[in-house]
């Protein structure tokens, strides 16, 4: 949002004797209000906070786990998304599905995470370089735990 | 002996067998939400494994991630508490086929209990008193006549699909009978998709006394008495009590081993209450058998001196039990009120929200059951019950005097709970009197 268009909001609300508004979008929460004295008070644009806004195609907005002691930095990374045991390769004796420095697209098998006997395919839901692998191969993960940091590739 | 237990729930029952495998030795591990990150259970646990999304079907309800977690964590047993998974036969079935034990009944023990119908015919065969009704579904007018003839008025007639106290109706005649059927099949269809609907006698000014089960593996069955939990709102329980003011030793030991015998019907092992449904002639009715630990297991505890949480896991462990029917003693008078965060002066409304301030009761002869603590954030995807408060006095008039006393050092802010409401039943006539039925808090909210 530009001042133009903050301008226009300013308008919009003068010629309609609106006292109030409240605009929400990704990235924006804006909120204007007329004072009583009658001039504008300008509310302040709120980032877009991992625990305020629950958008559909963000990462869980909790706090993240802290199971494999490393605190996640950014809701890029890729998290479990089930109770189990992880592994970073389709068998022993294979080759780890991702490597550090390597870029992962999304949908992109990364690593597997074993419940009940059976191997599930966790697949990455964002694009980026895997910057470090947060858990130990054969290591049991809980939900939400952070499996891989990832620093996002526009 | 266990070397770990899982326990998949939450909230105060989580706590209450925390405790019991702490002072048996016992490690645990806790399961939680991402909403219950905070929770006392977690914090008191020797593990902890997130298991998903703050919503029941997403963690507590979640049979793939709890398995898992008791996997990963390498656990001996699972106590499923009460709600949730613990009357679900198939969660039971499935700890049996990954070699950890379900610390509850069989399968089939809760399945044959956990269909009403197949329940009671169950423990028809053992000679238990059921309400009086018809065999199966009502079809016509006529077979409603004609059953309402035989069982005598007042009868009900319930939808067989129905629930939560929906859908029934009761009448005292055959003109208000036949005025009612087709009304009652069409609400029926039209509620829960299901026209078909079954009649019942309709119990009077009845009261819900339950009796307290202990089975082992080994055939032995004993009850502990009885508690009376006639304070209801829909259904609810607000407010339980042991001994029953209606109940004396001559009708103790008739419904004692009743139940004993509804219990035997399906082999039961484990803790289980028989419910039964009283009314102002003294017969009593099978109403139905809850194959868990109860939420009001404190009272019986008080009065008995026997920790249930304890026992349940003894009996899972293989044990055979070395207490005899004789040595069951009760002793002075217990009574608990659940303290739900709701408003009861406004329909019940939840108010969930952070306890920012909070004093809980305390003294001789006070017991508390609770997961909260100042700074605690109640969330509004589970139930709202937030604290039990149990009292045992020397007899009832001791302990509420003890209860009365307790409320009102009870103080939580700034969300809203039922103490007052418990506050207003401790000092209404009829309950002090003794006589309350499931019909008294109703009347005791319109009188106001």
């Amino acid at each position: 949002m530009n001042l133009k268009e903050i301008k226009e909001i300013i308008n919009l609300m003068n010629d309609n004797n609106l006292n109030e508004i409240e605009i929400e979008r990704e990235g924006l929460k804006l909120k204007l209000k007329k004072s009583s004295e009658g001039g504008l008070v300008m509310g302040t644009p709120t980032h877009y906070a991992v625990e305020s806004l629950p958008s559909p195609k963000a990462m869980p907005s909790t706090p993240p786990s802290t199971g494999s002691g490393e605190a996640s930095k950014n809701s890029k990374d890729i998290k479990s998304p089930m109770v189990g045991t992880f592994y970073r390769s389709p068998s022993p004796e294979a080759e780890s599905f991702v490597e550090i420095g390597q870029t992962v697209e999304i949908g992109q098998v990364v690593c597997i995470v074993e419940a009940m006997k059976l191997m599930n395919e966790i697949k990455s839901e964002v694009r980026g370089k895997i910057t470090e692998v947060a858990v130990q191969n054969a290591e049991p993960v809980e939900f939400g735990q952070t499996l891989f940091v990832v620093d996002p590739v526009a | 002996m266990f070397s770990k237990i899982l326990i998949a729930n939450r909230g105060e029952i989580a706590l209450r067998v925390i405790r019991a495998c702490k002072e048996m030795g016992i490690r645990t591990v806790a399961v939680y939400s991402e909403a219950d990150r905070n929770s006392s259970h977690v914090r008191f646990a020797d593990e902890a494994v997130c298991i998903g999304r703050a919503s029941s079907k997403e963690s507590y309800l979640n049979i793939p991630a709890i398995i898992s977690a008791a996997e990963i964590t390498d656990v001996s047993a699972i106590h499923p508490g009460y709600g949730f998974l613990s009357e679900n036969a198939h969660f039971a079935e499935i700890c049996e086929s990954c070699h950890i034990k379900f610390i509850g009944p069989s399968p089939e023990s809760i399945r044959k209990m956990g269909d009403k119908i197949v329940a009671k015919e169950t423990v028809r065969k053992m000679g238990v008193p059921l309400t009086p009704g018809s065999d199966g579904i009502i079809k016509t007018q006529d077979a409603a006549l004609k059953i309402a003839q035989k069982i005598k008025y007042p009868v009900i007639i319930k939808a067989v699909a129905g629930g939560g106290g929906k859908g029934m109706r009761v009448c005292h005649n055959d003109v208000t009978l036949i005025n009612s059927f087709k009304m009652a099949q069409t609400e029926a269809e039209a509620n829960f998709g299901l026209g078909d609907v079954y009649i019942e006698k309709y119990i009077e000014g009845p009261r819900h006394v339950e009796f307290q089960i202990l089975a082992d593996e080994h055939g032995n069955v004993i009850h502990l008495g009885e508690r009376d939990c006639s304070v209801q709102r829909r259904h609810q329980k607000l407010l339980e009590e042991s001994p029953s003011p209606a109940l004396d030793a001559n009708l103790r030991k008739k419904m004692g081993d009743a139940a004993v015998k509804a219990a035997k019907a399906v082999n039961y092992h484990g803790v289980g209450t028989i419910e039964f449904l009283l009314d102002m002639h003294n017969n009593f009715y099978f109403m139905e058998m809850n194959t868990r630990i109860q939420v009001e297991h404190p009272v019986t505890e008080m009065v008995t001196g026997i920790d249930l949480i304890k026992e349940q896991i003894k009996i899972a462990m293989g044990q055979k039990m070395k207490l005899k029917q004789e040595e069951v003693k009760f002793r002075g008078h217990s009574i608990e009120c659940r303290v739900n965060a709701e408003d009861p002066y406004n329909n019940f409304i939840p108010s969930p929200g952070k306890i920012m301030e909070l004093n809980l009761p305390g003294g001789p002869g006070v017991r508390i059951d609770t997961h909260i603590y100042p700074g605690y954030t109640i969330s509004p995807y589970y139930d709202s019950m937030v604290a039990k408060l149990i009292v045992h006095g020397r007899d009832r008039n001791e302990a509420v005097r003890i209860m009365r006393r307790a409320l009102d050092e009870f103080y939580i802010a700034p969300i809203k709970t039922t103490i007052p409401l418990h506050m207003e039943i401790l000092n209404h006539p009829t309950f002090l009197e003794g006589k309350a039925t499931t019909h008294f808090l109703e009347k005791m909210m319109k009188n106001e």
